[in-house]
């Protein structure tokens, strides 16, 4: 039995990430590298150090900080721990303490990350005890991970919030490391086994996926898709300064234009 | 909103139907009288003496205001000169930095007088002669009531013959009908029992001036009117909401222009729904028309709070809370019947069928119809604290573990609280030197007991205290809980010695503090229990009667003053990160972000942190939301959801404001810029620039929420 997972963030109140008022897990560890990623601190499965430079006034308190120095804080902001382990029951803890904000508004609970399948174990735990808890569970994935992953899970997850990034294989490799064989083919298969909703999310980046073509051959593909509905989520650059605190590289996209999104959605029939 | 309502608007917003008081020249030799005899006289003849503005478009009139020549409503308590000379000597100016004088608000009992008439007043009043017999000076009193009765009434039937007069002059068919009725009404209410509804709505018109306060639950006590003389198809809903609107509008014009008061909210507030005696949910469609009554006109008085019940139905929440968000002048806010019934039955002796009937009124004060609400006066809870930490620094260092430490802190609460009910005894024996001869037949028991209100007469009242400053002393306590006695990452006495400094030389301590402290609003057990454990120390304190035979109902709010800002300036450094002279926090809530984990974190602990409904008196919780929460309509459903989450959970109260950070900071610096920016302060609406700094700074110092 796997004790704990690493979290980056646990965030209460969310009213993005499915209905009603959520609470959603963040899991650290993905197996993509979008280059669009918002929450880059997301990717690595270990806890890293975020440092602000600009906000360092050099005065030492963090010589030999180790990431596991959970008690460490900055004085100026500068240095951030960022993962923290927790078990199943400390999770479900902190998801329980809004269960009444859950059942007024139909809301519930996401696990996303990072990509939350890939801790697969302690997925499966947490879900199966948000469920005997009478919470509605969400899991927010790229999908790609083995198809028996999901058969683990679905009998306790009533959403999936499935992300859709591109269809032209080339494409998806270039701006996310990986070809999205695997991601189509779990999305044909759980639509075709799962019972609950799944709602489709599709980033729209300039330069990426942005091409009507692209976007067309998107739609054509989830014709056979049963989905709830389709969320065009346009690229942001409120992550940016997270790269340079990671010491990563970090690809400027353009801001989409509105009429560009109203145009998609158009295609997507929203 | 019709062409007559749409001139009386224009009139009302440009201070048009202020009524200027007449100079009343009175005899000298009055003074030859008693003291109870000469302002029973002159406040006759006074009001005998004043105007009657009936315009073409009127259907009601009445509007009147005593000037400071006798001793007038109990609400302004204009010629009270003890009243006054409390004013001058406590007003703002705290005694001990411990209680400050505030005004006390009332609701007089409109249904009584619309269901019996002033003529079944003075019966009671030949009933309590009778009983009083042998007592010359309850005589003496009961006859200045039966003469006000009766000047109320010539003042009804100069109304009537003006209201003629009008009428004859009057060409447009429709408001020479319209004055006929006027005239007519006049000659039997409020004399006589009013019979239908506009005769229910004049009379309550045309005595408003003589308790010029709250006007009480309308949508219960008018409604058997509206619905009889809908159903006989004697009334229109249109037509009663017409009459509606030009009540509204009086309680507006009764404010002069010149007044910041004019454009601020929080004197003539009353509520709607709520439970009844029966237990039902009380919004009716009375209460519908209400709100949508007041939503046409652009006034910013009155304001409405919708006592929300657990049956409650949703769809009553989100029209109420869809009206807030489209209202430019911010006129509504929300409380909670659930914990309020149980801490008016706990705390103030009633029984659940007279509790029901409780209103909110003023910023957020609450009483029962035919009664005020006494009190404690805004209370600094937070010198407490600094008592605890500079004049207890030798036994709380001796403390070995926290509870050892509670036990100290809360013999200093207790002290306070005592030192308080003491000031307030002070400023209430001040009060009662004042002999009120006007408002007492609006309320109940003065004159069973043939006795002033501000001398004893009222039965039903409610004892409220006020202390300010709540969540710095829960932070301060959790703070020290956590530093000193369970992670031990300081000592008391460098504590201690932090706080005498002023945190010089601890700016590391602080600024750790400030980014672990387990503070309030964060809903993790340990603030929580800190917080419960307050507030039953002080219902542990509470459990004996107090000088006005009650207990006391605590709430939280500082009206239109900067209390918590006087307080706090004379408050030093607490261990809540809070520096000398900082202001401390009103109202139940969190401010400068100390509340990091979000909207529902924060209302969780507000609504769990008081199963004993100790403070459900006047209290607020202020939100500040992200303004987009509630203009996009799919995070608005949520925003519902959540605010009636946070009602099953127990909440008292919350008002919401949008505005950004930036404007507010701006509008700080370029008032001129800013002129409409509206914002819900301590219970009421107002111009934030039109607001003093200390109520400034509160809004800004507040945390923001978004999704």
């Amino acid at each position: 039995m796997i004790k704990t997972a690493t979290f980056f963030d646990i965030e209460r109140n969310s009213f993005v990430d499915g209905p009603g008022i959520r609470t959603t897990v963040f899991f650290k560890g993905c197996n993509l590298r979008c280059k669009w990623c918002h929450n880059p601190e997301s990717q690595n499965f270990k806890k890293e150090i975020l440092f602000y430079q600009n906000k360092c006034t050099g005065c030492g308190r963090c010589a030999d900080l180790s990431v596991d120095n959970e008690k460490f804080f900055c004085l100026n902001d500068a240095k951030e721990i960022c993962g923290r382990e927790y078990t199943v029951q400390e999770v479900l803890s902190e998801i329980i303490k809004d269960k009444t904000f859950y059942e007024t508004s139909g809301g519930g609970v996401t696990f996303s990350g990072g990509e939350c399948m890939l801790q697969i174990d302690f997925l499966v735990e947490i879900l199966k005890k948000c469920k005997e808890n009478g919470i509605h569970t969400a899991v927010d994935t790229a999908g790609n991970v083995p198809w028996h992953y999901f058969e683990k899970i679905m009998s306790c997850t009533d959403l999936f919030l499935y992300d859709v990034k591109c269809f032209s294989e080339q494409l998806h490799k270039t701006g996310t490391g990986i070809t999205n064989e695997l991601i189509l083919e779990n999305l044909k298969k759980l639509s075709d086994k799962f019972k609950g909703d799944i709602i489709i999310r599709i980033p729209v980046v300039t330069g990426f996926n942005d091409d009507i073509e692209e976007i067309i051959k998107i739609s054509e593909f989830l014709k056979d898709i049963h989905y709830s509905y389709i969320e065009i989520l346009p690229y942001h650059k409120m992550g940016e300064h997270k790269y340079e605190a990671l010491g990563m590289k970090c690809f400027a996209y353009a801001i989409p234009e509105k009429e560009n999104i109203e145009k998609y959605k158009k295609i997507f029939n929203i | 909103m019709n062409e007559r309502i749409k001139i009386l608007t224009e009139k009302t917003v440009k201070g048009e139907m202020w009524v200027d008081p007449v100079k009343t020249e009175y005899d000298r030799t009055d003074l030859f009288l008693s003291p109870v005899k000469m302002t029973g006289k002159r406040v006759c003849e006074y009001i005998a003496n004043q105007d009657i503005m009936i315009l073409e478009e009127s259907c009601f009139t009445g509007l009147m205001r005593f000037d400071d020549s006798v001793e007038g409503d109990i609400f302004h308590r204009k010629g009270h000169q003890n009243f006054q000379t409390a004013m001058r000597n406590f007003y703002n100016k705290p005694v001990d930095n411990l209680l400050t004088f505030e005004w006390q608000h009332s609701v007089g009992d409109f249904e009584k007088i619309i269901k019996r008439g002033l003529a079944g007043i003075k019966e009671e009043i030949e009933k309590s002669r009778l009983s009083h017999k042998d007592d010359e000076r309850a005589l003496e009193f009961l006859q200045t009531q039966t003469d006000l009765c009766n000047a109320i009434i010539a003042r009804a039937e100069k109304g009537s013959k003006k209201a003629l007069e009008k009428a004859k002059e009057t060409v447009n068919p429709e408001y020479k009908d319209n004055l006929e009725k006027l005239s007519e009404g006049l000659s039997r209410v409020p004399e006589k029992p009013a019979e239908n509804f506009y005769e229910a709505v004049l009379c309550l018109y045309f005595c408003y001036p003589f308790i010029p306060d709250s006007i009480g639950l309308i949508d219960r006590y008018l409604y058997p009117y509206y619905k009889n003389d809908v159903e006989s198809g004697a009334l229109s809903p249109e037509k009663a909401k017409e009459y509606l609107q030009e009540l509204f509008l009086m309680l507006q014009a009764r404010i002069n222009i010149s007044s910041d008061r004019f454009y601020r909210g929080g004197e003539s507030h009353f509520c709607i729904g709520g439970y009844t005696e029966d237990g039902e949910d009380g919004f009716n469609d009375l209460s519908k028309l209400i709100v949508d009554a007041l939503m046409e006109l652009p006034t910013w008085i009155p304001q409405i709070s919708l006592r929300w019940t657990k049956k409650t139905p949703t769809d009553v929440l989100r029209y109420m809370l869809d009206c807030e968000r489209k209202d430019a002048n911010k006129r509504i806010a929300f409380v909670n019947d659930e914990p309020r019934l149980k801490g008016l039955m706990e705390y103030t002796g009633l029984s659940y069928k007279e509790a029901v009937n409780y209103t909110m009124m003023g910023c957020n004060e609450l009483a029962l119809p035919g009664g005020m609400v006494f009190g404690f006066d805004p209370m600094n809870i937070v010198r407490s604290v600094e008592n605890t930490f500079y004049k207890r620094h030798h036994d709380i260092t001796q403390a070995k573990d926290f509870d050892e430490f509670y036990k100290i802190y809360e013999e200093e609460l207790f002290s306070d609280l005592q030192e308080a009910e003491r000031i307030s005894k002070g400023f209430q024996d001040i009060r009662s030197r004042d002999c009120n001869i006007v408002s007492n037949i609006f309320l109940e028991g003065c004159i069973e007991n043939a006795k002033s209100c501000t001398q004893g007469g009222l039965t039903r009242y409610i004892a409220v205290g006020l202390p300010i400053g709540l969540s710095n002393v829960i932070d301060s306590l959790s703070v020290t809980k956590q530093f000193v006695y369970d992670e031990k990452i300081i000592t008391m006495p460098e504590l201690i010695d932090a706080l005498k400094n002023n945190w010089s030389g601890y700016e590391q301590l602080r600024t750790l503090i400030l980014k672990k402290g387990n503070f309030f609003g964060n809903d993790d057990d340990f603030s929580n229990e800190i917080a419960t454990r307050l507030f039953k120390s002080i219902g542990k304190w509470n459990n004996t009667e107090n000088y006005l035979g009650k207990k006391w109902l605590f709430g939280n709010l500082v009206g239109y003053n900067e209390h918590h800002k006087f307080f706090g300036n004379a408050t030093k450094a607490t261990p809540d990160g809070r520096f000398s002279g900082d202001m401390i926090n009103f109202g139940i809530g969190q401010t400068k972000s100390k509340d990091r984990k979000g909207i529902t974190a924060l209302l969780n602990s507000v609504a769990k942190c008081d199963p004993d409904a100790v403070l459900t008196g006047p209290s607020v919780t202020n939100v500040l939301l992200e303004e987009q929460l509630i203009k996009n309509d799919e995070y608005f459903n949520k925003l519902v959801s959540l605010f009636e989450t946070y009602f099953k959970n127990g909440g008292t109260h919350f008002q919401l404001t949008y505005v950004s950070k930036e404007d507010l900071i701006n509008a700080q610096k370029t008032p001129d810029n800013y002129k409409n920016l509206r914002v819900r302060v301590s219970g009421f609406s107002d111009y934030f620039v039109f607001l003093n700094e200390g109520l400034q700074d509160e809004i800004i110092d507040r945390t923001k929420h978004t999704h």
